[in-house]
């Protein structure tokens, strides 16, 4: 009777994506339920920004099925399935660099949740009132008169999530959101995807090489490897992977992460 | 998401606030040229002056709509040549085959000179940057050459033949403006004069609300990062026709005004010389700001009266003030003066740095 409530919000069947010869995306399967946290971790080239361009539209998949909220979007094209409710960011620090930003935030929040069929002469007052509250919400409202690519490194990156949240998404994808960015910084983010989880189910799925980010805002990790996925479950089991401590955290790094999830699990998000 | 609601002071101030002010010194700017512009024949400056203003105003009207599609929306068409002169030229025609007086033609122009430019749009959606200068350059040649070299004999006017298109020496005969007409032979070239005025105003203010609105964003978004725009529900395709679409509109409009005060038309208009006579005046104003095209065709077009005497050298100079401010100055003369009133002026003037002015993107 009830299940449509566990329908997964997004699904991915059998998703290849070659590159000439080589398969970026290799038979890769993935469920996100909805209101969930998923990470992607792995080492570099292991086709995690691919995944996300296929997912996007971007870039198509070769072969396999994407569905999102019951609808196939493996043919759509970014445009369409950004009206769908599916929202990403890019993994070098993306922007609309000459526009101040807040313009950037009202071409996202304009154009972003539906389709326009032609434009009027203004901004809405809809698209006015988003834009104001994602400013306000990702801290960014003293800064809404700077031009892009002026801005600061941290507030770059707030931006890129700003804008993506400007189309109001149900389903957002972070691509490194705190990739470059000290030990405080990484902590403004982190309390900005908290937040954007309290009131309403957003669903995320974020990759991310910092894994005390990972863990920390993670209810399931998925690690990933020359295309494919050798590791699903939860954050506490990674340690105890050999191969992903083979492949990818190493002997170091697998016994300093042990040390951020028992800080996690014990301290909990009392943070946010 | 927990997003509050929005705060009591708005915090869209500062930037409304911003868009006011930019309004209020276009208003200032634009009435203070207006106001020349018409004192100007009241001085009696004589034929040559007037007739140099007259190709001002149609000169910056045409780098005004090239500079929404070059300047704002980065498509690196080098076909605006190429859709003024198809535009007069379908006015032209109309004229001398069907005696349509060009007043009627020029809209006809316009239209055409909308699907050409359409077309040309369209062609440029699969290339990037460096290929859409090469194809849209190589429109402009081919055009050039097929009119040129156009020299069966369509009919016969006497003893003399006359292809199609004209030919190498183009149009003529099809009628003009009708100011000879209407006005004293004296005062017929005020009526082009003011004609022009007329037009560069609407013209202007058409290119200043697309840039302002959420059409210029969009165009905006788009140049500066295609795959983000995207993704941000921004289609490429739709957005690139439209700007070529509505630049198409008045370019082909002054084509046929080109063609109604000269009247003449021929395939001189798509000469190299001319195309990059307009496209430094496009580079020196500021490429994609508002008012970069009337202040770089001003400055381009006195700098070619004071260079009169260095005939062929002229277009040499022209060509490095134009490699000069690509390298050098990229954001032009416009760019220049908002940089020092934002970084000089306005710190310095009490009354106006508590008005936040970091400037908007045009
Ligand atoms: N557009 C492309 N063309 C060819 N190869 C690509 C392209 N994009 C990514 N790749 C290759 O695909 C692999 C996966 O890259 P990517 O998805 O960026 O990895 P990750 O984000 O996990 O670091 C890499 O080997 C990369 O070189
Ligand atoms: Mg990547």
């Amino acid at each position: 009777m009830d299940d449509s409530a566990h329908e997964p919000l997004l699904s991915c069947r059998g998703v290849f994506k070659y590159f000439g010869a080589m398969a970026a995306v290799d038979d890769l399967n993935l469920d996100v339920q909805q209101g969930e946290v998923l990470g992607i971790g792995g080492p570099n080239g292991a086709g995690k920004t691919t995944l996300f361009d296929v997912i996007s539209g971007l870039n198509p998949a070769s072969a396999g099925t994407i569905t999102f909220d019951g609808n196939d979007i493996t043919k759509a094209n970014p445009v369409q399935i950004c009206h769908a409710g599916l929202s990403r960011t890019y993994q070098l620090n993306a922007a609309f660099e000459t526009l101040p930003v807040r313009e950037n935030i009202l071409c996202a929040s304009y154009y972003g949740p539906r389709n326009v069929f032609f434009p009027k002469l203004r901004f809405d007052r809809e698209a006015q009132r988003i834009t104001d509250e994602v400013l306000e919400f990702t801290e960014l409202l003293d800064y809404e008169m700077v031009i892009a690519r002026e801005l600061p490194v941290l507030q770059r990156k707030l931006l890129m999530i700003a804008s993506a949240l400007a189309t109001r998404p149900r389903l957002l994808l972070l691509d490194e959101p705190v990739g470059g960015l000290n030990v405080d910084e990484i902590e403004v983010v982190m309390a900005l995807v908290r937040r954007m989880r309290e009131d309403r189910p957003l669903t995320v799925i974020l990759i991310e090489h910092v894994m005390r980010f990972l863990v920390a805002l993670s209810d399931r990790v998925v690690v990933m490897h020359h295309g494919s996925k050798i590791y699903e479950g939860l954050a506490e089991g990674l340690t105890k992977d050999q191969t992903v401590v083979d492949v990818y955290l190493g002997e170091g790094a697998a016994r300093r992460l042990e040390h951020i999830i028992d800080e996690e699990l014990h301290h909990g998000h009392d943070a946010s | 998401m927990t997003i509050p609601s929005t705060p009591a002071h708005g915090s869209s101030g500062a930037y409304a606030a911003a868009r006011r002010q930019d309004l209020r010194l276009d208003l200032a700017i634009g009435f203070a040229l207006l106001a020349i512009a018409v004192i100007i024949p009241i001085l009696s400056p004589g034929k040559y002056i007037l007739g140099q203003f007259t190709l001002f105003f149609i000169w910056a009207c045409v780098v005004t709509q090239w500079n929404l599609v070059f300047g704002v929306a980065g498509v690196y068409s080098l076909a605006q040549m190429a859709v003024f002169f198809l535009g007069g030229y379908a006015a032209a025609m109309l004229g001398f085959y069907l005696e349509i007086s060009i007043w009627y033609g020029a809209w006809v122009g316009a239209v055409f000179a909308v699907f050409v430019s359409v077309v040309i749009g369209a062609a440029t959606l699969r290339l990037q940057g460096p290929y859409v200068l090469l194809l849209t350059l190589a429109i402009a040649v081919v055009i050039q050459a097929l009119v040129q070299s156009d020299v069966n004999c369509f009919f016969y006017e006497g003893k003399i033949c006359y292809p199609l298109t004209g030919g190498p020496r183009g149009l003529m005969k099809f009628g003009d403006l009708g100011f000879r007409d209407w006005l004293a032979y004296k005062q017929a070239p005020l009526g082009t004069y003011y004609l022009g005025l007329l037009l560069l105003v609407i013209n202007t203010i058409f290119a200043f609300v697309i840039i302002k609105s959420p059409f210029g964003s969009a165009f905006r978004a788009l140049r500066d990062n295609q795959p983000l725009a995207s993704s941000r529900g921004i289609a490429r395709v739709k957005y690139q026709i439209l700007v070529f679409a509505l630049s198409g509109f008045f370019t082909g409009l002054m084509g046929s005004v080109y063609a109604g005060h000269f009247r003449t038309i021929g395939p001189a208009l798509l000469d190299l010389d001319l195309l990059l006579f307009l496209f430094s005046m496009l580079v020196v104003g500021g490429l994609g700001s508002r008012w970069g095209p009337i202040i770089g065709c001003i400055i381009i077009m006195v700098a070619n009266e004071l260079m009169k005497d260095l005939g062929e050298w002229r277009m040499i100079a022209f060509g490095a003030i134009t490699v000069a401010f690509i390298v050098l100055l990229r954001e032009g003369v416009v760019g220049v003066i908002q940089s020092v009133w934002r970084g000089y002026i306005v710190p310095r003037v009490p009354w106006l740095s508590d008005v936040r002015r970091s400037g908007l993107a045009e």
